[in-house]
């Protein structure tokens, strides 16, 4: 074979799938930018449907279908007769299995991840277009074949999104058989979908790097989804396994975990928990990075400690793989491993007080913008504070236990989960859709949506600290039942009527949303003056990205450089010759890899 | 120790949010004021990792510390003994009778019939009586649990007595123990997803003084095997 033919076939491998039009673009494209708006859709609409479940569950909780009125009646006037205490069961294991699953993971990772990863290191493409494609219709398989299990005999599973075992693995004590093995069915679906997505980001980012885009010159938010695909990649398989073992002991008639034939419950809990901690991490680094970005593009200001935020997260990183065993204190495990455990999990919490101060560092002598990725960024950081502080009382063992599986835990992940990556996907979203779709989302209306979304989030799940400190369990379905509860029962009722004005601000995003998609303002290819590759080309950016293969001379964050006369300095600009030979030789091209 | 942490979160909380608070006011965009250029400064960097691990590890071996003392402490040998078996969704309750002495129980026993897993070859066991949902404890006097669970996994919760311990199926906990300082009537709540009756697998929970705890041992007669399934069963009639 001649060398000619040999270019010509390589060529040809990048350029085998043209630009598909009409329908069949947003349904089979191969693009990655294509995917990842079939993710964000995906994963929006997931939003509404999760949004939906919690709103039942709190509304059933304000007003229990099984309270014993004082007149001897039993359920309260306003209760939904069809929320019993199964259904109310199906509905959070099911409204903790959409967000986890088929809202945060999708968003961050599938929808941004795709978009932003090959625009940012300056390459076409994903390197493999088709496995990518394929990761997103799995994916949406996926999340149909956990929700189809509201609509067979027993409903969907009830047994928590831990599922833990016996419960949830013979049929006799969960009375789900279906529904069960459709959610483990679903999980492993689900795992297969991120496992091809994460190979093909480390991939992506190992090899297709544009000249000059070194590792320590790639924008955090890649930096993060780079650590996230590894994390994906070590932990997800360990919950496929368990999610398959669950499958054969519901259906099969193995007992991995049941112990009355010898199996272990508690290996459940490892193999869970594993896969569990590590996803804690994924759930929150992807919004870690893009957060840093947008902080130091309106701060105008290079990020605080580039290097640092780097190592923080690798750290986290590493660490999340050796804290699992903190949720499982309570099972009665040995104490030398509880008492490590503990150990490792304050010191996870090092790498995260390490950012927070980064941040505060980034925004520390800027010019701050406060548009609406900027407010929802700035929340972003502020609920992860709190989040990381309720975070501190769990991981002390004595503490633990008098908070455990109340209200108090379910008050601290929902600043993490709701107040970080909730508010870090508005906060891409309004700043990341005028690359995606070539306008502006409206400011005003924006802003609301993030004033009315910040009240009523805080009015909803801080009063949660306090009936968790109360006793209240989680996972109960009527509070009522108990005599310590029914004094708190008026902040439940408060705690529902905040849930639904937050559900119904949401309403406002998506009129912006979709509003803007024809009558927003035109963007531009750099409406914000940021200096990554992205912003260098046209908005939505066209097939294959870059026209020609970019050059990147200098860091992500180059803004306010004395001498310059703008405030910021694009990736893709050749060094100033005028400049001081030292400032020359840090910009100069590094070699990739 | 909650006061100690909520007091580092407190103080750190407001210097955090004070911080932000300024820097957001400080350093909005105004006319004519551009951005300083920093990309930071290592030994603020060695600073602010230093303090935070030296905190946390301070807070990590105070915590380990009263974990010891509260898990390691072994229960005093006068210990009244309770064994409690949680099961969908009611809990059974053992006391000793006057001998003072549980029967001996073996986990790998349990059976529908035999929720204690009672060997009943031990005589220890032939005056032992039972309750179903219905705990009396005298008041201060050490009471020892031994806790299982006949099914899936249930969790003993008392919140007035700060009490939580997971009971997985197969396994016997029998280092929770604890006084009760002050007679009153509480809830006794399965704290663990168990299934569609979990929200009202609760039971009485009743403190009181000595005599009356006597008063009430005696008027129960010992049970053999101790099966109460079916009444068990009565109570746990699945609602839906």
């Amino acid at each position: 074979m001649s060398t000619a033919t040999l270019t010509h076939a390589e060529a040809h491998s990048h350029h085998d799938h043209h630009e598909a039009t009409g329908w069949k673009k947003y349904l089979w494209s191969l693009d990655h930018k294509i995917i990842g708006l079939q993710y964000l859709f995906g994963s929006l609409a997931f939003l509404f449907v999760g949004g939906g479940l919690a709103l039942l569950l709190r509304w059933q909780l304000a007003f229990p279908s099984t309270q014993v009125m004082p007149d001897g009646n039993v359920g309260n006037p306003l209760s939904l007769a069809f929320i019993n205490p199964q259904f109310y069961n199906a509905l959070f294991t099911m409204h903790a299995t959409v967000m986890v699953f088929l809202v945060v993971m999708p968003v961050l990772v599938g929808a941004f991840g795709n978009y932003l990863i090959p625009l940012k290191i300056g390459c076409g493409d994903m390197a493999f277009p088709l496995i990518n494609e394929l990761s997103f219709w799995v994916w949406l398989a996926s999340g149909l074949i956990m929700l189809a299990g509201f609509f067979v005999a027993g409903g969907a599973a009830a047994g928590g999104w831990t599922s833990y075992a016996p419960l949830s693995s013979v049929a006799a004590y969960n009375g789900t058989k279906i529904g069960q093995t459709l959610w483990a069915a679903g999980i492993f679906i689900n795992g297969l979908a991120s496992i091809m997505g994460a190979f093909n980001y480390i991939t992506t980012i190992v090899n297709m790097r544009a000249p000059g885009m070194g590792f320590f010159r790639m924008p955090l938010a890649v930096w993060a989804l780079f650590i996230t695909a590894f994390l994906l990649l070590l932990a997800i398989p360990v919950l496929s396994a368990a999610g398959a073992m669950l499958i054969l002991d519901l259906n099969f008639g193995t007992n991995f975990f049941n112990p009355a034939k010898g199996g272990q419950p508690l290996l459940w809990q490892h193999l869970f928990w594993f896969f569990g901690h590590p996803e804690v991490y994924i759930l929150i680094l992807p919004a870690m990075g893009m957060v840093s970005d947008i902080l130091s593009v309106n701060s105008r200001k290079p990020v605080f400690g580039y290097r640092a935020m780097v190592y923080a997260m690798i750290a986290i990183g590493f660490l999340g793989f050796i804290v699992w065993g903190h949720h499982m204190f309570v099972s009665g495990m040995n104490l030398v491993l509880s008492a490590a455990f503990g150990v490792s999990t304050m010191v996870i919490a090092v790498p995260s007080a390490i950012k927070t101060f980064n941040w505060l560092g980034t925004i520390w002598g800027g010019s701050i913008r406060f548009n609406t990725a900027m407010l929802n960024a700035l929340a972003f950081v502020s609920m992860f504070v709190i989040g990381g502080f309720s975070g501190i009382f769990m991981a002390s063992t004595p503490v633990n236990i008098f908070v455990h599986h109340t209200y108090f835990i379910v008050a601290h992940f929902h600043y993490v989960l709701f107040g970080g990556s909730i508010f870090a996907m508005f906060a891409a979203i309004y700043f990341w859709y005028p690359k995606m779709f070539g306008r502006l989302m409206n400011e005003t209306l924006g802003k609301i949506h993030f004033a009315l979304t910040f009240i009523f989030f805080n009015l909803c799940f801080f009063p949660m600290h306090n009936v968790g400190l109360g006793g209240m369990m989680r996972r109960i379905a009527d509070p009522t039942a108990y005599e310590h509860l029914r004094a708190l029962q008026p902040i439940n009722q408060f705690i529902t009527i905040a849930a639904i004005g937050l559900g119904f601000s949401q309403l406002l995003f998506l009129y912006n949303f979709f509003r803007s998609l024809r009558h927003g303002e035109p963007a531009g290819k750099n409406p914000w003056e940021a200096t990554t590759l992205e912003w260098t080309v046209d908005s939505p950016p066209g097939h294959g990205n870059f026209a020609t293969t970019p050059t990147v001379y200098r860091g992500a964050y180059e803004y306010s450089v004395p001498g310059h006369a703008k405030d910021f300095i694009m990736q893709t600009e050749p060094p100033d010759p005028d400049l001081p030979a030292s400032a020359l030789a840090r910009s100069r091209p590094v070699p990739v890899g | 120790m909650i006061y100690v942490i909520l007091w580092i979160t407190g103080i750190t909380g407001i210097l955090v949010f004070s911080t932000m608070i300024y820097f957001i006011v400080k350093y909005r965009h105004r006319g004519g004021v551009g951005a300083i250029h920093s990309h930071g400064n290592n030994t603020l960097e060695v600073v602010w990792t230093t303090i935070p691990v030296l905190i946390f590890l301070g807070l990590a071996i105070y915590g380990n510390e009263m974990w010891g003392r509260m898990r390691m402490q072994k229960a005093p040998a006068d210990a009244l003994q309770v064994a409690v078996v949680g099961e969908q969704f009611g809990w059974n309750v053992r006391y000793p009778g006057p001998d003072g002495k549980l029967g001996k129980m073996d986990s790998h026993k349990i059976g529908k019939d035999n929720p204690f897993g009672i060997d009943p070859n031990d005589p220890d066991g032939r005056d032992d009586f039972t309750t179903y949902n219905d705990l009396v404890f005298p008041v201060n006097r050490p009471v020892q649990l031994h806790l299982s669970s006949k099914d899936v996994i249930h969790a003993f919760y008392v919140p007035e007595f700060r009490l939580y311990q997971d009971m997985v199926p197969g396994r016997v906990y029998d280092f929770v123990w604890f006084r009760a300082d002050s007679v009153g009537s509480f809830q006794l709540a399965c704290n663990q997803l168990c299934g569609q009756g979990h929200y009202k697998m609760f039971g009485k929970l009743a403190v009181v003084p000595d005599s009356e705890y006597e008063a009430w041992a005696k008027g129960k007669a010992p049970s053999a095997t101790a099966s109460l399934s079916s009444s068990a069963e009565d109570v746990a009639t699945v609602n839906r």
